[in-house]
């Protein structure tokens, strides 16, 4: 038998002790010990402090010898010494530093922002023309945007921006803002989320004050709103908007409007306006492409001043490709923990550090055929089974299955999953995808399974 | 146990312990004040595992014994009985009774034997410095300890072991301040201190302890306490209380370096004016850092401390103070500079520029000579413009 290591032997003797005393009493005085050494039979054991050296010598020794003695039969004695080893390893990471006095920081920049973050605007100063990164992606858009914040009301009213979540709609539609706050301070300028104007309607009409409301609104020169999408389905709160939406537009005032998806594709919206949505300028941002993301990562770390190797931001720029919030978190992560350590931020650490975040998906390398894999032996069928025209049940389940995993894990396309199998329509695909998300909610024998097919198919790559 | 003593004794020794209960421990048995007679008197104990205190005071004792009462509870009861009655005190099981002419009290408690043992030194110790002296130099720097730093070595005031002084200082990295403790033969115990202080430059207790240790020396009290360092604990025994701590591990940031040994400019006026005029300012500072500006024009003798805020307004004291060296304007956070203020104990003050981004100190002046004191030193950054 391999002789057990020190850390083995005093959990081991731990176990035992722990059966003798109380709860209380063990986690008080047992809590950060080890053993540091043992010489012929001769432990010493490392604790916290003198009150706990002085228990476990006086009151516990009996039960710490025997204890260590059932393990192992050598053991003679047992003495304890003060070592704080926790704190060492942590205190080791932080040089001393020399500087003792450091000279408090100015906080003008503080108040600055307080002035700018104006209620009335909304405006965050820190979304500005110069920090966007332009590239293929966003080309339009940005240009979009500048246009009008150089001739507003004028060119591209209203002006419609979408694209998915983190891609920068935000920065640019405020960026515009700012940048005509810039050259005429005493435009009135608003920006607003459309579920905040949502609910400072239903407050005015609770308070019965919808006029005031309205003529605030039809005040502004620059009306930006942002998510217009949740406005599907209110009804009341589309007829307002497109009021305000006239009244604005008649005056030759500036409208923006952000979505994450196209006006047509916003359901539940009602035709008028999604007529008028149209009748402006509709520009589309796109995920950025390999060379924006990395211009985005080097403006972000010379911001900072953050010292990185230029491989090390061509990983993360390679590896988080779907959003630009994700990828300055990933950047904020690296330089982080690189802080907290003292350590250079090289190829090999970031690897490292962002291991865990990048275990998703397509990131890993995972394609449609791991998951017919590990579906087809998670529910012993036949691989081609899956794709063939068969429609009995012990196979059209696990299709669906397989579907939804396309889907959920790899964002398939719903004709790319019908093509992947066997040629399906895309409505099957749609179903199928529906289906199991729904019953996932009630069944939780089902998302069980799920779960499982998920472990598995990122072990495979693992 | 049984035991008689006088009501003023026994309240001192709980108002000693009691501070250092643990307030959440798993243990509850840390929750308790430990009462055991031992030399002939009665020695109270209390410990929540940092920091250890027993008092012991003189009683008559007749039986011997001990047990743990809820702190709580004691330290209310002793606060609220009368004044110079003598108490009879005496154990039965798991209960302690308290007795005087007209109160009569029993207290559930929790037998003594699982109550922590409280470290003693086993070595010599190393100083034995007046009490009241040692009480004046924690005073004078604590108020620049760090609170809640990341830095552990912050929040603790380091004391650098010469054979000549021991320097108390203490920083939370915007200021710091510095008292130095001249020792005397008596002071030191020789063969133990001199070979200490070979191996160890300078020590760092925790501020908590160090509060706790001023909170029990009284103005009045007129007693030498003797400071042992051993096993990262240090122990300090006076006047029949015992207090034992954890020692800071760590470096102390190397703040001499950055001390000026000279000053270009100087200006010395009564500390109670410069505690109005930096109050005044402040109340019209702008923002978070709290900025007020000091000019002194040397030219025209004459130093003016003012602030403005863009919501408040402006106000300007002009101090007609002695001023000597050059002319000089510097930005600070008024809370670093009026907290050096306060805590000099002179009627007259020195503040000591060099420029506008290097440190200012203020001095105690000496109110006979009329000369800098060097025993103390309370430095603080200008703030960068």
């Amino acid at each position: 038998m391999k002789p057990l290591t020190n850390t083995e032997l005093w959990q081991a003797a731990l176990g035992e002790i722990e059966l003798s005393i109380s709860k209380a009493n063990f986690i008080t005085w047992f809590k950060n010990t080890a053993i540091l050494s043992i010489k012929n039979g001769r432990v010493t054991l490392g604790v916290p402090n003198g009150f706990a050296k002085e228990w476990l010598e006086n009151k516990y020794n009996i039960y710490i010898l025997r204890a260590l003695k059932n393990i192992q039969e050598d053991i003679t004695t047992v003495s304890c010494v003060i070592s704080s080893n926790q704190d060492r390893s942590f205190l080791s990471i932080k040089e001393p530093s020399v500087d003792a006095v450091l000279p408090p920081k100015k906080t003008i920049e503080y108040t600055e922002k307080r002035l700018h973050f104006n209620q009335e605007t909304n405006l965050n100063p820190k979304y500005t023309f110069d920090k966007f990164i332009i590239g293929g992606s966003n080309e339009l858009a940005r240009a979009a945007c500048y246009a009008v914040s150089q001739n507003v009301g004028r060119v591209y009213n209203p002006l419609f921006i979408y694209g998915g979540v983190g891609l920068g709609k935000t920065h640019l539609i405020q960026s515009v803002g700012n940048e005509l706050l810039k050259s005429n301070p005493h435009l009135r300028i608003k920006y607003i989320s459309s579920e905040r104007f949502t609910s400072a309607l239903i407050d005015s009409i609770k308070n019965r004050t919808i006029d005031d409301f309205k003529s605030e609104y039809q005040k502004i020169d620059l009306l930006i709103i942002d998510d217009i999408q949740f406005i599907s389905g209110k009804e009341k709160t589309q007829e307002e908007f497109f009021h305000i939406f006239n009244s604005l537009y008649q005056k030759n005032k500036q409208i923006i409007l952000t979505s994450d998806r196209p006006p047509k594709a916003i359901q539940i919206l009602e035709e008028r306006l999604l007529s008028r949505f149209e009748g402006g300028m509709i520009a589309d941002i796109s995920k950025p492409d390999l060379e924006t993301r990395l211009a985005i990562l080097q403006q972000k770390s010379a911001a900072t001043n953050m010292k990185i190797d230029d491989d090390a931001l061509e990983f993360i720029a390679n590896n988080i490709k779907n959003n630009v919030r994700e990828l300055e978190g990933a950047l904020n992560r690296v330089s982080v923990s690189a802080q907290l350590t003292k350590k250079d931020l090289t190829l090999a650490y970031t690897k490292k550090i962002l291991s865990d975040i990048l275990s998703s998906g397509k990131r890993k390398g995972i394609t449609h055929k791991h998951i017919f894999k590990v579906v087809s032996e998670f529910y012993e069928i036949n691989q081609d089974d899956l794709i063939a025209k068969n429609r009995k049940k012990e196979v059209s389940r696990p299709r669906q299955i397989t579907m939804f995993l396309m889907r959920s894990e790899l964002q398939y396309s719903y004709p790319g999953i019908g093509d992947k199998l066997g040629g399906r329509d895309h409505t099957t695909a749609l179903y199928a995808y529906e289906k199991i998300s729904k019953e996932i909610e009630t069944n939780e024998k089902l998302k069980e399974e799920i779960d499982q097919l998920r472990d598995q198919i990122y072990s495979l790559t693992g | 146990m049984k035991l008689i003593c006088t009501q003023e004794n026994f309240k001192k020794a709980i108002y000693n312990c009691e501070r250092a209960v643990a307030k959440r421990n798993t243990l509850p048995i840390l929750n308790n004040i430990l009462f055991e007679t031992e030399k002939g008197g009665l020695k109270l104990s209390a410990t929540n595992l940092e920091i250890g205190i027993s008092s012991q005071i003189g009683a008559k004792i007749e039986k011997e014994g001990k047990i743990t009462v809820p702190a709580r509870l004691i330290s209310g009861l002793s606060n609220n009985l009368l004044n110079g009655d003598n108490l009879i005190i005496e154990s039965d099981g798991d209960v302690l009774k308290i007795e005087n002419k007209t109160n009569k009290t029993v207290i559930k408690g929790i037998s003594a034997g699982d109550f922590p043992l409280i470290p003693f030194r086993k070595g010599d110790y190393l100083l034995e410095l007046d009490g009241i002296e040692f009480k004046k130099a924690i005073t004078k720097v604590l108020v620049a300890v760090a609170v809640n730093e990341a830095r552990q070595e912050l929040t603790g005031i380091n004391i650098k072991l010469k054979a000549e002084g021991l320097f108390f200082a203490a920083t939370d990295s915007f200021r710091l301040a510095e008292y130095e403790i001249k020792l005397k033969e008596k002071d030191i115990n020789k063969e133990v201190y001199l070979p200490f202080i070979e191996k160890n430059e300078s020590i760092i207790i925790p501020a908590n302890t160090l509060i706790e240790f001023n909170r029990m020396i009284a103005e009045e009290d007129n007693f030498r306490v003797k400071i042992a360092v051993e096993d990262g604990q240090i122990f300090f025994e006076m006047d029949g209380i015992r207090l034992v701590s954890r020692l800071i591990e760590g470096k102390y940031p190397q703040y001499e370096y950055i001390m000026p040994k000279e000053y270009k400019t100087r200006i010395v006026g009564e500390k109670k004016f410069f505690q109005h005029a930096f109050k005044t300012a402040g109340l019209f500072s702008s923002g978070g850092s709290n900025e007020i500006t000091l000019k002194i024009d040397a030219e025209a003798k004459a130093a003016f401390v003012y602030a403005s805020g863009a919501e408040t307004g402006e106000n300007s004291t002009e101090l007609k103070f002695d001023i000597t060296g050059e002319s000089q304007e510097v930005v600070f956070n008024v809370k670093y500079l009026l907290d050096g203020i306060n805590i000099a104990a002179t009627e007259q003050v020195a503040i000591l520029l060099n420029s506008e981004s290097t440190p200012v100190a203020i001095q105690e002046i000496d109110e006979k000579s009329g000369e800098v004191l060097n025993n103390f030193v309370y430095i603080a950054m200008p703030i960068k413009n």
